[in-house]
């Protein structure tokens, strides 16, 4: 019987929402003169690598599904459709997200897919629609397979999953500063997820989280917006380029440059794939700490302030 | 959803979307306005490799980077800036200024609009390096 239930595609009928929201933020920037920027070619490379998603989610979607079909035959456990199993299975696949997030961005096999959401250096709803084209070869399908083997319906973890990244879209934005403090303190917001945008050495791989803060603030990954402190926005090192094929596969061609290099050993070459994006096995490259590190050397005042601690 | 409505949804939003940001001039490419603004847009892409002097092109499009480790180039990506080091760079003259291309996927052409003297100057110091 719950083999044949079903739940609408959630993120697909965002789509007007998304579109309505961005006419909306920017008529308040353009009115207000604060609050966000927008420039041409950045968003238009967003909205293509937004569109880009939703058309490898169609062609290659099958591979996760599948994947997810088979845990779901082997598993004796079934929970049901209640509004509570529903309600549990969000806040387990925020927890899922939170991880996922995180491998995203200390693996390099997954920050590959994952970079191009923060290849822009701009923040506004656009930015949130830069979604990845190759999610599907991270793998990260598996990090659900706990909560698929614990009962819960596939079809009900997918659309958890798109209500997860729906809540994700209003937080790109620089036109609401700070939301009242009891929200801060539980949820996701704005604020929050500029930190996480942030290229600032104070604000490297902050704030993970999906919908619920709270999880950064368990796993210490939690750093708050700081009011002297702007989020510059973008890559540690900036691409050159709009065009969307080059963003969506530099991180993967890159990969491939180096696993192929002459002369370095088995250890090496696992390590350019799967240690922390900046990993090299000379030390020529820096990842957070070294460049966390390079920041206190030049402004030892920021020491034991919040990212530095 | 269908995709008969899905797709011409998309194709129409995301072109009325970057067709309404060119129409209200949203375009318009960085530029920088002086030596020191080229220098902090190399400084915040390269913080270990300081800036010894930085020559802005005639219009601020554009600027040459001395440093230690050989030259490099700031320019406008969009609103905003990026910034690369310069060697194993390709380098052709065109009537306009100067053409890099770079064994570097994520910039693998730079465009630099030059006046003559420019050019000249600019090509003679990428070349030393090179
Ligand atoms: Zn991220
Ligand atoms: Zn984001």
């Amino acid at each position: 019987m719950s083999d044949q239930i079903t739940y609408p595609d959630v993120v697909n009928f965002a789509v007007p929402f998304f579109i309505a929201a961005i006419l909306i933020e920017l008529t308040w920037i353009v009115l207000k003169r604060r609050g966000g920027r927008y420039e041409t070619r950045d968003a238009l490379t967003s909205l293509i690598m937004g569109a880009g998603n939703v058309a490898s989610g169609i062609a290659l979607g099958f591979i996760a599904w599948g994947f997810f079909l088979v845990l779901w035959e082997l598993t004796p456990l079934d929970l049901g459709t209640s509004a509570w199993v529903v309600l549990l299975c969000f806040v387990l696949d925020d927890l899922r997200y939170y991880w996922v997030h995180r491998f995203g961005h200390r693996i390099r096999w997954v920050w590959a897919s994952h970079v191009n959401h923060h290849s822009s250096q701009h923040y506004n709803l656009t930015t949130a629609l830069r979604q990845t084209w190759t999610g599907t070869f991270t793998f990260m399908m598996v990090v659900r397979a706990p909560l698929i083997l614990l009962g819960f319906h596939p079809a009900m973890v997918l659309f958890c999953g798109g209500l997860n990244l729906i809540y994700q879209f209003w937080i790109h934005t620089e036109a609401i500063g700070k939301t009242p403090r009891w929200f801060e303190a539980v949820m996701n917001t704005p604020s929050h997820h500029r930190v996480h945008h942030g290229r600032n050495a104070r604000y490297l791989d902050a704030n993970y989280a999906g919908v619920f803060i709270v999880w950064d603030k368990l796993f210490g990954t939690f750093v708050p917006e700081q009011e002297h402190e702007k989020p510059d926005y973008g890559l540690v090192h900036n691409l050159g380029t709009f065009n969307p094929l080059r963003v969506a596969f530099h991180e993967w061609l890159s990969i491939f440059r180096d696993v192929t290099r002459p002369g370095l050993s088995l250890r090496d070459r696992l390590g350019y794939a799967f240690a922390p994006p900046g990993w090299s096995h000379d030390g020529s490259r820096g990842m957070t700490p070294e460049i966390k590190a390079c920041h206190l050397a030049r402004h030892p005042e920021d020491r034991d302030t919040p990212g530095f601690e | 959803m269908p995709l008969s409505i899905l797709l011409p949804m998309v194709v129409i939003g995301v072109a009325g979307i970057a067709v309404l940001l060119h129409v209200m001039g949203l375009s318009q490419p960085r530029r920088f306005a002086d030596a020191d603004e080229a220098r902090a847009a190399w400084d915040r892409e390269f913080p270990e490799i300081p800036a010894n002097a930085a020559t802005l092109c005639h219009d601020g499009s554009a600027a040459l980077i001395a440093t230690d480790e050989g030259p490099g180039v700031v320019w406008p990506m969009g609103a905003d800036s990026t910034a690369r080091r310069i060697d194993h760079a390709r380098i052709e003259r065109t009537t306009d200024g100067l053409i890099l291309r770079l064994p570097d996927f994520t910039a693998p052409r730079i465009r630099l609009r030059l006046d003559g003297d420019e050019t000249t100057e600019w090509l003679d110091r990428l070349e030393q390096s090179a």
